[in-house]
């Protein structure tokens, strides 16, 4: 047996010995390198680009610009509306505008180093305009992104509560701080094909950008996953791949890439500051009985994930609760500011700092324990979501709160400064109200021994280990009998991205169905009645061809009304509750996590321990998001001043699962990801108040923010 | 990545007194936690010397009234050095707070106090214990006050042939002495603020009162005209508060208003309200 069981994550070992292939180690004969020369500019027309310093520095072989690209100069994931290499114009500081080639590393970066632009400033546009009515970036105007959700009607609701609670929640740029930055490499194959292995969450998606960039055929491109060091959405959107395929292609010699610390932070995507307007009403029992969500986002220049954040918090505005008005506005605008993309939750985390704190607050209004107005409010099967959609089944969030009631109605406060926090969420599995299916493989091979193929990116968040278990526990097998082959665009068809915390549930499903498929070809062949060996049955059977079994699954969801919101925009939910301590220090302002209580629904838990990893990592990035983590743009240029958790800032943290089954999905599983981090931040905050009873509207709740609310508490006293 | 250098590993003190003395464009190396930050930003030395093998820079030595430590004894063997724990508890904690293990293992005194921060973490408490550093160089020796040897941020007097070679500081017996820093995460970080202070009194009256402020001001500095204020004061809430008063006037003195100061003042007030008025102000 399989499922539930803590077997070792099958990357373990080579991670502990060090031997794993991480991008930044790849290294091949005769390799070149490439760096990227990058705007310094928000906002400015490149005047005139001199290269010739470049070219000076012995060992530089070529500098590329946007007139070497043989395609098309754009990509995106959602929309197609970001250039590979500035042409005229660049938007924000750390655009792309040449790549330098060169012998090795320190020339490559010489050269670009001596590259001299000439930049024809103008005026950047730094905040989000709603108005519409200040400057823009775009011809277009300056609205990316307007995504909304209607039910019943707020106004009445509003009017028959007992109590409403109003307030404005800021969060700001974030930076995904995964520990490898963005690396790869390319050359050129036997078969005169572009090879390109990086640091990425996703091959398919990105041999379609390639293909697009060089005019070439998808065919004549490969793409492979290196052993990734983290992505956290930030290895979703093109990085190095694009300038690695454009360097092989007109050179012919392998190429490798790396960015600095200082490089990544700077180009990378980062996680969108939201401006949320949040209203709630409720009645004295504490039922909810109106939303009002109206949130503004800044999501840089480019599109990037924008579309799918936009519409996903809107989607998750009221948080996992039943609310029978809802009234939810998010409008994402261009700016000149970085490009906000992909990152862990999709804004959900932004949203669960808001309906959370709103929630503390009207239980405040009302003398009620924040743990009743949850469980009394709290999503369950039969209810009705935001958008209409009746929960069917696996909806465990009031079990969730059950499992650390004990431990919420014993708290005790040891100290002056210590408090408690609750932070709860949803969330919705895979992306959202859109088709995004994933493929399997599985084939009987060699001496009988099974591969599961899978284009399912490992990013450190388990998958590899998770759909070997479920291909084991569906074949009934050894785990000596199965050998993984992932990250490989050779070898395996699409299973979409490493996001939306959807590998588990969607790429389980279609492995478990392909190892279905499998199953009853062993099953004919003898294999469980009659005791025949998997490489008797192989070998009676290879001359037949390949016996290549395919499983495919698409979570049943439908598209948005556009005007409502209202659909199906999931197939399942995960839902969490986390219970904080925290000690906050009034005379400096600094808050320790002291420890936390996380209960999730994840479905069915495939690999327990594996599950207490993501909580354990989201905890701690719940932990930055709360106290500390803020991208200044302009000022933030490294780790230096980019302070994420260390394991001294890390509490202690106790798991607890609920297991309500999705019958949809992999032996009853879901996905954990994201929910992992999502209302750890929240529970944070909310334990701040409660330690010194000031209310924290705008993260990060820094040491220095902290102290200023506790100093006006003290003035208006 | 590094610019290149030449590399020179001397093996006492006076091979590089020598070294420095004759090669022009040197640069010495202790712990290399702030030189080799430096250099990888592009800063260019020469040559680099590496003083880890000048075994006479380490060590501790008990004079009677004052400890000399050796400018290359580091922040991870300052904190657990017993008799630096016993008579110089702040500077133990201070060195014992400093970036990462990895940081503390490889960064000195010398290096700390050299590098001239304002946020360097054992500036205040060497500041409370009157320390005097001794700067040697081919030509001779000489000492100087810890609180002249700094004249502003990553400023200090040292020639370019000198090697600062050790830090004496009083010992306090009988004094409550401590540190506290201020940092945006639990470790790891530089301080936002720090505070060191060794306070002696008996029976509800202050004898002698020393305090620092680290991360605040260009340099640390000792508010002397609160410290003697409260000399032979009660230790009473209107006094320590009038005291409060004496530091944040001065820090506003020495550096004007400053945007960070409205966190910074009153995490000082707080602090020192708590250190000077024991329990009686908390
Ligand atoms: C990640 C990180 C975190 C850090 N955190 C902290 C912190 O929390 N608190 C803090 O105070 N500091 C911190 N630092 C700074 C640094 O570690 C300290 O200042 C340390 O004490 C420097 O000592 P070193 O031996 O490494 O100096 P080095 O880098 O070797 O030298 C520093 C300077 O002093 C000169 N020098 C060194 N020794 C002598 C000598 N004997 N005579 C004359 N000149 C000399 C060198 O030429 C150089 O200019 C941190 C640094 C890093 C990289």
């Amino acid at each position: 047996m399989f499922i539930g069981r803590d077997l070792d994550r099958v990357d373990a070992l080579a991670k502990v010995l060090g031997t794993a292939g991480f991008a930044h180690d790849l290294r091949m004969e005769g390799m070149l390198f490439a760096c990227v020369v990058r705007s310094t500019k928000p906002h400015a027309l490149l005047r005139d680009v001199d290269v010739s310093g470049a070219y000076a520095v012995p060992g530089v072989l070529r500098v590329v610009s946007h007139k070497d690209i043989p395609g098309q100069n754009t990509f995106g994931a959602l929309r197609k509306d970001q250039p590979f290499l500035a042409e005229s114009r660049v938007r924000y500081v750390g655009e792309p505008i040449l790549v330098v080639i060169g012998e090795n590393e320190a020339v490559a970066r010489e050269g670009a180093a001596r590259v001299r632009i000439d930049y024809g400033e103008i005026d950047a546009v730094l905040e989000p305009d709603a108005t519409g009515k200040g400057r823009q970036i775009y011809d277009t105007g300056s609205l990316m992104a307007y995504k909304k959700v209607r039910k019943g009607d707020v106004e009445k609701g509003s009017a028959a509560s007992d109590v409403v609670v109003a307030h404005t929640f800021r969060t700001t740029w974030i930076d995904h701080a995964f520990l490898e930055t963005e690396a790869g490499i390319g050359y050129v194959d036997e078969g005169g094909r572009i090879v390109i292995k990086s640091s990425t969450q996703n091959i398919h998606y990105k041999r379609v950008e390639i293909s697009r960039l060089l005019a070439i055929p998808e065919e004549r491109i490969r793409v492979v996953q290196a052993t990734t060091g983290g992505g956290f959405g930030g290895k979703l959107d093109v990085t190095c791949e694009g300038f690695l395929a454009l360097a092989v292609h007109l050179l012919k010699r392998p190429v490798f890439m790396r960015y600095t610390r200082e490089e990544s932070f700077l180009s990378n995507t980062k996680r969108h500051p939201l401006s949320i307007d949040y209203k709630t009403g409720a009645r004295k029992d504490g039922t909810l009985t109106a939303v009002k969500v109206d949130i503004t986002g800044d999501t840089g220049p480019y599109a990037s994930y924008g579309d799918a954040v936009c519409l996903r918090v809107a989607v998750h505005a009221t948080g996992p609760y039943e609310v029978p008005n809802v009234w939810a506005d998010c409008k994402l605008l261009y700016t000149n500011n970085p490009v906000s993309g992909a990152m862990r939750g999709f804004g959900v985390p932004q949203l669960a700092f808001a309906h959370e704190s709103q929630l503390d607050e009207v239980a405040e209004a009302l003398g009620m324990d924040p743990i009743d107005i949850r469980i009394r409010n709290g999503l369950k099967r039969g209810s009705v979501t935001a958008t209409g959609q009746v929960l069917s089944a696996s909806a465990g969030f009031v079990e969730t709160l059950k499992k650390i009631e004990p431990f919420w109605r014993a708290r005790q406060k040891t100290k002056k400064g210590s408090g408690f926090g609750l932070g709860c969420m949803y969330y919705g599995i895979g992306n959202t109200g859109v088709a995004n299916p994933a493929n399997a493989l599985v084939e009987l091979g060699e001496e009988g021994r099974v591969i599961l193929h899978t284009g399912a990116c490992e990013i450190g968040q388990g998958s590899d280990t998770a759909l070997l278990q479920i291909a084991l526990e569906t074949l009934g097998v050894a785990r000596s009998d199965v050998l993984l082959d992932r990250g490989d665009t050779d070898t395996s068809k699409d299973a979409g991205s490493s996001s939306a915390s959807r590998q588990t549930y969607i790429s389980g499903k279609a492995v478990q169905e392909a190892a279905l498929g499998l199953r009853a070809f062993l099953d004919e062949a003898g294999y469980y009645h009659r005791g025949r060996a998997l490489g008797d049955i192989y070998r009676a059977t290879k001359d037949k061809g390949r016996l290549l079994f395919e499983g495919f699954f698409n979570p049943p969801a439908s598209g948005l009304d556009e005007a409502t919101g209202q659909g199906i925009p999931y197939a399942t939910y995960a839902f969490a509750s986390h219970m904080t301590e925290v000690e906050v220090e009034e005379a400096t302002g600094a808050c320790r996590v002291k420890q936390v209580h996380a209960a999730h629904d994840v479905g069915k838990s495939i690999n327990p321990k594996a599950i207490r990893g993501q909580i354990c990592g989201g905890v701690a990035m719940g932990v930055g998001l709360a106290l500390m983590e803020e991208f200044i743009p302009g000022k933030t240029a490294s780790f230096d001043a980019y302070y994420i958790p260390t394991s001294l800032d890390m509490p202690r943290v106790e798991v607890f699962l609920v297991e309500d089954e999705e019958p949809t999905g992999p032996f009853g599983a879901k996905g954990v990801g994201e929910p992992a981090l999502i209302p750890q931040a929240a529970s944070v905050v909310n334990a701040v108040t409660d330690a010194v009873g000031v209310h924290v509207y705008e993260l990060p709740c820094h040491v220095e923010r902290l102290k200023g609310l506790i100093e006006s508490k003290k003035t208006t006293k | 990545m590094l610019p290149p250098f030449s590399y020179i590993a001397v093996h006492s003190k006076q091979e590089a007194l020598t070294s420095l003395a004759s090669l022009a464009g040197a640069a010495l190396l202790a712990g290399g936690t702030d030189l080799l930050v430096r250099m990888k930003k592009g800063e260019t030395h020469r040559y680099v010397i590496d003083l880890t093998g000048a075994a006479e820079l380490s060590g501790v030595k008990d004079r009677g009234g004052t400890l000399r430590i050796g400018s290359g004894m580091t922040h991870a063997r300052i904190g657990a050095h017993p008799a630096i724990a016993k008579t110089c508890g702040g500077l133990a904690a201070a060195c014992s707070a400093v970036g990462s293990p990895q940081v503390r293992n490889m960064g000195t005194l010398g290096g700390n106090l050299v590098n001239a921060s304002p946020a360097a973490d054992s500036i205040a408490p060497l500041l409370v214990h009157n320390a005097v550093v001794t700067l040697e160089s081919i030509d001779g020796m000489r000492s100087e006050k810890l609180e002249r040897f700094i004249t502003g941020p990553y400023r200090t007097t040292i020639g370019k042939h000198e090697i600062l070679t050790s830090v004496e500081a009083d010992t306090l017996a009988g004094y409550n002495e401590g540190y506290r820093r201020v940092a945006k995460r639990a470790g790891w970080a530089i301080s936002r603020l720090s505070l060191a202070w060794a306070l002696n009194d008996a029976d509800g009256v202050f004898k002698d009162v020393r305090i620092a402020v680290g991360s605040c001001t260009p340099v640390p500095f000792r508010p002397r005209e609160a410290e003697a204020f409260l000399a032979g004061k009660g230790r009473e809430r209107p006094v320590v508060e009038e005291a409060v008063k004496m530091v944040l006037d001065e820090i506003r003195r020495i550096s004007g208003m400053r945007p960070s100061f409205a966190y910074k003042l009153p995490v000082v007030r707080d602090l020192l309200l708590s250190v000077l008025g024991g329990d009686s102000c908390s």
